[in-house]
């Protein structure tokens, strides 16, 4: 093929990937579209990597307690993402109101209360019916917690099933 | 450090052009990993995340990703464009002065955007990154174009391995003498290091500067681009003062 055919097929490439990823971000629902809304909290799993296979499982049910104890204060049973950037739980005061962000390309969910951040969380999935939250922890155990969370009306279109 | 080019450029040149530019990418870089959660002066490793995100069913994420990339090699492709297609019309000092202008103008309207407007909203965050990127991809075209691209600011892969074979062509005793492969050792030191201070003290900065982080990097970019407007000022004068002593009025 010519040279300049296929130098041409070159800026057409950039230019049809340009044009496609502007008209995916314009059209498709950002995350931070998607997050509004009421989730349940379904599970809280602790995914660690610094345990032994041979670990004592007391050992282990015990530092799951002590960990999840750290990060009492994310259990809020129900979490309420309102379009105005705030986060409320049916336990939360009115003063402690919470303030959330997604950062990043859509993979960070940032909370913050008075300004100040209190946790920064990895969205590992995000639909409308599914939201799986990844949370660094800092103690001396590596590892993560995974929460999952459901959209409040899928949750109850399954209590009625049941 | 901007008015030469490829071999007629000194070791001086290129050491002072990649310790500064190394900088100020270093900076970038962590400002805005604390600012964004994200990355601006690399992107080997968008490559993996956007294969990862089309593979998840992610295609918002993806596209972003995409963006970014693009935005990245428009910049470096802006980069040479101007240097090219300004031979001939303008002096080479403003053909390669053009993309730090450009840079400077990029990172400015970030820092002044968060300054002002931001919102902390994710269609914000998505346009900032994607400037940042755009800022760091011309100024990878710059340095890599005119130092025939032996100075590389953002590229640290590849740095780490050409210092990783010199460091291992360094075990032969007649390699150490080599001017060449000693004076290229000593640039890719200086830009590693370089850069490394420059996230050092981006982050440090950041605490006590915020979004002032920016605005001492246009500051830097201000110095690549008008060292050579002073150095051409002053060769004019003693050409003048010279012309003067010899040709008494």
């Amino acid at each position: 093929m010519n040279r300049d055919v296929l130098v041409n097929l070159n800026y057409l490439l950039v230019a049809l990937l340009l044009i496609g990823a502007s008209l995916i971000v314009m059209h498709f629902e950002s995350p931070e579209r998607l997050i509004q809304g009421e989730w349940v909290e379904k599970e809280w799993r602790l995914e660690k990597d610094n345990i032994s296979a041979s670990s004592d499982l007391q050992l282990q049910v015990g530092l799951k307690k002590e960990i999840l104890r750290n990060v009492e204060d994310l259990h809020l049973g129900i979490w309420k993402f309102y379009e105005d950037g705030t986060l409320q739980s049916e336990t939360s005061e009115q003063d402690s109101e919470i303030e959330w962000f997604i950062k990043g390309r859509g993979h960070v969910l940032e909370l913050r209360k008075a300004g100040k951040q209190i946790e920064s969380f990895q969205i590992q999935q995000i639909s409308r019916d599914r939201l799986v939250l990844h949370l660094n922890f800092d103690l001396q155990v590596k590892g993560i917690i995974e929460i999952v969370l459901e959209r409040k009306e899928q949750s109850n279109q399954y209590a009625k099933k049941v | 450090m901007l008015r030469k080019y490829s071999n007629h450029r000194t070791q001086s040149d290129n050491v002072k052009l990649g310790a500064l530019t190394a900088f100020s990418a270093g900076m970038v870089n962590v400002a805005s990993v604390t600012v964004f959660f994200a990355f601006t002066s690399n992107i080997t490793g968008y490559y993996a995340v956007l294969a990862q995100e089309i593979s998840k069913g992610n295609w918002y994420q993806g596209a972003v990703v995409l963006l970014w990339v693009l935005l990245f090699f428009i910049g470096s492709f802006l980069s040479n464009f101007v240097i090219i297609q300004g031979k001939g019309r303008w002096s080479q000092y403003i053909s390669h002065a053009i993309p730090v202008i450009l840079e400077f103008l990029s990172i400015l309207f970030v820092g002044i955007y968060l300054d002002i407007f931001y919102e902390n909203s994710l269609k914000e965050t998505e346009i900032l990154v994607g400037a940042l990127l755009f800022a760091m991809g011309l100024q990878n075209g710059l340095t890599a174009s005119i130092s025939n691209s032996v100075v590389k600011t953002t590229h640290l892969t590849g740095l780490t391995t050409d210092l990783a074979i010199l460091v291992s062509m360094f075990s032969k005793r007649e390699n150490r003498h080599n001017k060449a492969l000693v004076d290229k050792f000593h640039l890719l030191l200086t830009i590693m290091v370089a850069y490394v201070a420059g996230g050092l003290f981006g982050g440090v900065g950041y605490l006590y500067l915020e979004n002032g982080t920016f605005y001492l990097t246009c500051a830097i970019l201000l110095i690549i681009a008008l060292y050579d407007f002073y150095k051409i000022g002053r060769i004019k004068r003693i050409f003048e003062r010279r012309n003067k002593e010899v040709v008494p009025v």
